[in-house]
């Protein structure tokens, strides 16, 4: 596995710290505990562009900021679960999943070429 | 006015991403302007959209759009894979995503 997933897994993981904190954020100290937290996120988006196509990066950021806003409606902020939201979010891990496996499959075409 | 910030918002996500690409192959102050700037200023008109509109549906517009440009752009002059599946799965992302900011 190329060790830019690690920095997709970490970008993903700190953009739903800064999505909690925008919902829950109420004083100045706490915008820019979120500050910083973006700050951190984005470096890590582009350390995990340094070896990955930026497309497969962005399009997986944005992917995993809008499951985990929707999961955190439904779980922490007792919104709605409906039968639409529960589609979308499968649609959208299995465009991820062919995604990352395709771009693996052109990689090792590169490599046997 | 509130879809014309929307579309603002959306051309400086596009901004940000030719940042990240390039911020990501060279560190250099002007890549971070533009990555930082884009993504920032991106932001500041989302923010002034939802004055005007209603949240759920100009997030997932502004999404939607934001990240399909950001692959096209990548494959048209960044030079990444165009193959079928690729595109297929793009595709079914940006739907997935515009699709669930809609519906929440």
């Amino acid at each position: 596995m190329n060790k830019g997933w690690i920095f997709v897994i970490l970008t993903c993981l700190f953009e739903l710290f800064w999505v909690l904190g925008f919902n829950i954020a109420s004083t100045w100290w706490h915008w820019a505990i979120i500050i910083t937290i973006i700050m951190i996120d984005f470096y890590f988006l582009a350390k995990a562009c340094e070896s990955l196509p930026t497309g497969t990066v962005y399009a997986i950021f944005a992917a995993a900021g809008t499951v985990g806003t929707a999961l955190m409606d439904i779980y922490i902020f007792e919104g709605s679960f409906s039968l639409a939201k529960g589609f979308f979010m499968g649609m959208l891990v299995f465009g991820v999943i062919l995604l990352k496996r395709s771009d693996d499959g052109a990689k090792q075409e590169e490599a046997a070429s | 006015m509130g879809w014309f910030f929307v579309f603002l918002a959306a051309c400086f996500e596009i901004t940000g991403v030719i940042g990240l690409k390039s911020f990501s192959q060279r560190k250099s102050l002007k890549h971070a302007v533009l990555f930082f700037g884009g993504f920032g200023l991106a932001f500041v008109f989302l923010y002034l959209s939802f004055l005007s509109l209603q949240v759920s549906v100009a997030y997932a517009v502004w999404i939607g759009s934001g990240t399909a440009a950001a692959v096209l752009i990548n494959m048209i002059f960044f030079g990444e894979s165009k193959s079928k599946i690729r595109i297929v799965s793009l595709v079914i992302i940006v739907v997935g995503v515009t699709g669930l900011k809609a519906v929440s």
